[in-house]
């Protein structure tokens, strides 16, 4: 499918803040971001839009390695949750991510006014997800990955984990499928999960993904966050 | 006012594909080639053998 110039040269901002974050996980450095963006002008809103895209997996190193964020990137973060709120009529995939960052900004922001919306973090519907065929969960969970992050809960992850056996096939789906993104994001779910079966090979299976897909930083990301988890004994 | 026109253009465009991008559909699925094939092989020790060249055989006379 054809891009507009746009779409090509956000994906572009979001693969550069996606090696960052790469960066950071395997060396445990600061994400660096300026805290000038606004969403008044092309060009601020265009990093703001880059941020919104890769969510709270923008300050995943500082939750993974208790660290406080660069004042910075904390302020990027907080500018582009203020910037980007879900219309009425938003997917949930749209809803789940921007309350995920709320949640990340409400971890980490210590304002003297607070992050905006700290007082109703009231999570969004996830009965989607129950009716879900295992293909539609796992491309869900997938562009959900954000929220699978060890000793965090909602409504999102009761549903991964009521459903392990679905996500393992999901993964293996996506692998055959050649869809790095959607395997690297299961297998970084999977890394949470109970109770996923021995045969999957689960830790083979991430580094074929990483092998086959991991030039794309954001499929090194999920791949790198799994690896941080399960090394951290992550397994709820 | 050109310039303030293009920037209302260039960020509503910016906020359509941030929509895309927070709602992706999934692509169409691409199925392995033997590359692939070969690199798993590699990867799972239990499967050496098939890269292995064949047994050795006596020559005959």
């Amino acid at each position: 499918m054809e891009q507009s110039g746009t779409s090509a040269l956000l994906q572009g901002a979001v693969q550069d803040l996606a090696t960052d974050v790469v960066s950071a996980l395997r060396g445990g450095d600061h994400v660096r971001m300026s805290d000038t963006a606004t969403a008044d002008d092309p060009e601020g809103s265009f990093a703001l839009a880059a941020v919104r895209v890769l969510g709270a997996d923008l300050l995943l190193p500082h939750v993974l390695f208790p660290t406080p964020p660069a004042p910075g990137a904390l302020a990027a973060f907080r500018n582009t949750v203020e910037a980007f709120p879900p219309r009425a009529d938003a997917a949930p995939t749209v809803r789940w991510s921007h309350w995920a960052m709320r949640r990340t900004l409400v971890r980490f922001d210590s304002a003297p006014a607070g992050p905006p919306g700290a007082d109703d973090l009231t999570e969004p519907d996830a009965a989607w997800l129950d009716a879900a065929t295992w293909q539609v969960l796992t491309h869900q969970l997938a562009v959900l990955a954000p929220l699978a992050v060890p000793g965090d809960d909602c409504a999102v992850t009761r549903a991964a984990r009521r459903r392990p056996v679905d996500v393992a096939r999901g993964f293996v789906r996506a692998v055959r499928r050649r869809d790095w993104q959607q395997a690297a994001g299961a297998g970084r779910w999977l890394t949470l999960l109970e109770a996923v079966p021995d045969t999957l090979g689960l830790e083979a299976g991430l580094d074929f993904v990483e092998l086959m897909g991991g030039n794309d930083p954001r499929v090194a990301l999920q791949v790198q966050a799994a690896r941080v988890m399960r090394a951290a004994g992550a397994l709820v | 006012m050109p310039s303030v026109d293009k920037a209302i253009e260039e960020i509503t465009h910016v906020r359509t594909d941030l929509e895309a991008a927070l709602d992706p559909a999934e692509p169409d699925g691409v199925y392995r080639d033997s590359r692939e094939c070969a690199a798993l092989a590699l990867l799972s020790a239990d499967t050496k053998l098939l890269l292995s060249p064949p047994t050795p055989r006596p020559k005959k006379g």
